[in-house]
């Protein structure tokens, strides 16, 4: 066959024009390139460790995902940031969104970040989906029913669940109780909400001092001689940054543990560092979303913890299961909405379209959307116990307590507080 | 010991750690910014390496058979160690010498920050501890009153210190060279004075506080990407009581700073912060040099 100068022009032109015109050829095109998701995560201060956990899981959910086909048959290609301060993050987010062209991004782990990168991901349209920042100020949803924002599950969560453990287990068991938490939102909420659902139940108590340590002080011998100095039946802590296997074992050398009960709703952050040396048995401990030695784990949650710890001599914690949910959740809503439009590549709008209701079996369980782009995840916390095979503490197999996050949470548009004064808990 | 005596000297002993601590870095950061005139914030860097480099060699002597009753010691080998990176980082700082001040204030926070990647890149970013091993030396007991032994030791190898380095300040030739060197470089320079090395020898002395510092507190606490930048902080708060450059103002001044957390945690724990930054300000206020400075020609 041969081809004409004008000939080969005239097919030049129409592929041209072919090319350009997305009703023909851009699925095909789309579907040539990867999906490019931008991943905002913290990679030093405090709270590096949980950052560099939910990047783990990522790579590993992409490497998964990619090794099946990828999103809808595109492979994923991840475009990895930090995530520090607000300012910094907001700059890093529009680099990722304007320059980097990503289809998606996700990370956050900084409530105050994801306040401030809120409003932000609305003004750049860009569907972003954080792992474990809200936007909330204190307990206020400051952006409600957002159109590209989906946001985890509220902070109180765990605190809730706690709470309504040790009403469960040892009400009248403790009279005077004393709280060291970190100080900002966090720790005051989660404090705040352990006192109110103990007033909600009719827990006879007595708060007899509140520490609230600076997040990230490393010397807290003085905290603990103030608890010490106070006597008090239970102790409540937030504590969830490196601080609380310091408090620990300083807590411990001045036998505050002993005898006292110990509810502490986010030590899984820390789990790894909590020793059998330091850590008493029969705390109230909470791993959030992911407990990594889950008797009642799927196969997929075994596989995962076996390659966290082959690959990295570590076990995951909770940051982990964020940000698979994160992204098992995109490629799941893209594949319904692509299915909808026969094939072809959705839009934006189609993509939050399918996330909203969305049900997810994410690494520590069930998670799902709500309607106002709030996570719902299934939360899981128990007795510490030192009968394992590693050197820290795990949950007693015999008495963990798993919860869905629809039953901890304040319903879309609720105040918190006054949701707790009335919402049926199912003790 | 009665339950409220106990409260108190719990309390007493808690804060007297977190200052024996603190006096560490502090007197670190005077004896530098005394003789070289540099304000150091690399210092916490120090102590944070000696932190993270006290862990491994404590967790390596472990596992080679050495008994836990060492640790004492060989936290400060530890830090003794970790000393050495002091020449080097001295070598750098000669560049900033005669330059304005915020150079030398913007290259030691540069290596604040490249000292965190290392930290990052050697120990990772998740929080290093020991157990409990530092229980070895045991508690002591009087009736509520129960504080673990090695934070005395603790105290008393700041206190230790203190007294070494006043000794080596006032009763050495080598001290006297320093002082000399303090009041006025050029002079000493002129009368044969090696400056040069004095400035090494003063920068791997103030390094030597600062590892230490670090390697002595972790077995009690943990080592973390964050925490020299915390320590810094609070050994300015501590510097800016006591005295920029004076070695008693230290001692001082984290002694006041840590009985003042130690009160404010019992008495109103939200003061905890703000009692001590109202110190800093009064002293700001109305004597600027600090408790033990020398007022500014």
């Amino acid at each position: 066959m041969t081809l004409s100068r004008r000939a080969l022009l005239k097919t030049m032109a129409a592929t041209g024009a072919a090319a350009t015109s997305p009703g023909v050829f851009a699925p095909a095109i789309a579907q040539a390139k990867p999906v490019r998701i931008g991943i905002l995560a913290p990679r030093s201060g405090i709270a590096a460790s949980a950052g560099e956990s939910g990047l783990r899981a990522t790579q590993w959910a992409v490497e998964r995902f990619n090794a099946a086909g990828g999103i809808a048959g595109r492979k994923i290609e991840l475009v990895v940031d930090e995530e520090t301060n607000a300012k910094d993050t907001i700059d890093r987010f529009q680099k990722l969104v304007q320059q980097e062209k990503v289809d998606c991004v996700q990370g956050i782990v900084s409530t105050g970040v994801g306040l401030a990168l809120g409003p932000v991901v609305e003004e750049a349209r860009a569907l972003t989906i954080f792992w474990d920042g809200t936007t909330q100020d204190g307990v206020d949803e400051k952006l409600p029913n957002p159109k590209y924002l989906f946001r985890s599950t509220d902070n109180e969560c765990e605190a809730v669940m706690s709470s309504l453990l040790a009403i469960k287990h040892w009400k009248g068991q403790f009279k005077t109780i004393a709280g060291i938490n970190p100080d900002y939102s966090y720790g005051r909420n989660n404090m705040a909400a352990f006192v109110a659902l103990l007033k909600r139940f009719n827990i006879d108590h007595q708060v007899i001092t509140e520490q609230w340590p600076k997040v990230g002080t490393m010397e807290l011998t003085s905290h603990v001689a103030a608890l010490k100095a106070a006597k008090p039946d239970l102790i409540f802590s937030s504590l969830l940054f490196a601080d609380l296997p310091v408090f620990m074992k300083q807590a411990h050398a001045a036998e505050l543990t002993k005898g006292t009960k110990l509810v502490f709703p986010a030590a899984g952050w820390q789990h790894t560092l909590m020793k059998k040396d330091f850590t008493p048995e029969g705390m109230i401990f909470g791993h959030n979303t992911l407990y990594f030695d889950n008797p009642k784990a799927t196969p997929m949650q075994k596989e995962f913890v076996a390659w966290y710890a082959d690959k990295f001599k570590d076990y995951p914690n909770w940051e982990a299961d964020r940000a698979y949910f994160a992204i098992a959740s995109y490629k799941e809503a893209v594949e319904t909405a692509a299915k909808a439009k026969g094939g072809q590549w959705p839009g934006v709008d189609d993509v939050i379209g399918a996330m909203v209701g969305l049900s997810v079996e994410s690494l520590g369980g069930k998670g799902s959307w709500r309607k106002d782009h709030i996570a719902d995840q299934t939360f899981v916390q128990g007795f510490s116990t030192h009968a394992n095979k590693f050197d820290f503490v795990t949950l007693d197999p015999a008495r963990i307590e798993t919860m869905y996050s629809a039953d901890l949470q304040k319903p879309a548009g609720a105040n918190f507080w006054d949701w707790l004064k009335t919402a049926q808990f199912k003790i | 010991m009665s339950g409220q005596l106990a409260a108190f000297g719990n309390l007493l002993v808690g804060g007297i750690f977190h200052a024996a601590v603190l006096f560490l870095v502090a007197a670190g950061l005077q004896l530098v910014f005394g003789v070289q005139k540099i304000v150091n914030l690399a210092c916490g860097s120090f102590y944070a390496l000696g932190a993270y480099f006290g862990i491994t060699f404590i967790s390596l002597a472990l596992k080679a058979g050495m008994p836990a009753w060492m640790l004492l010691p060989m936290l400060l080998v530890a830090g003794l160690m970790m000393a050495a990176v002091g020449p080097p980082i001295e070598r750098l700082l000669r560049t900033v010498y005669d330059r304005d001040e915020s150079f030398q204030l913007l290259l030691t926070f540069a290596l604040v920050l490249m000292f965190q990647d290392v930290f990052r890149f050697v120990w990772g970013a998740n929080p290093r501890s020991l157990d409990n091993v530092h229980l070895v030396y045991g508690r002591l007991a009087l009736g509520d009153f129960l504080v673990p032994v090695y934070n005395l030791m603790v105290i008393g190898a700041a206190l230790l210190a203190a007294f070494l380095i006043g000794l080596f300040l006032k009763r050495t030739n080598y001290g006297r060279l320093l002082r000399a060197t303090a009041e006025n470089r050029g002079m000493a320079e002129a009368l044969g004075v090696n400056v040069r090395g004095v400035y090494a020898a003063v920068f791997t002395l103030g390094t030597l506080l600062g590892t230490i510092g670090g390697a002595l507190v972790v077995p009690t606490a943990a080592a973390s990407l964050d925490m020299a930048v915390e320590v810094v902080i609070e050994a300015f708060a501590v510097v800016v009581i006591g005295g920029l450059g004076s070695m008693a103002g230290a001692l001082a001044g984290a002694l006041l700073v840590g009985l003042i957390r130690a009160a404010s945690l019992v008495i109103y724990p939200e003061f905890e912060i703000l009692a001590i930054y109202l110190i800093v300000i009064g002293v700001l206020l109305f004597k600027p040099s600090g408790l033990f400075g020398k007022a500014a020609a």
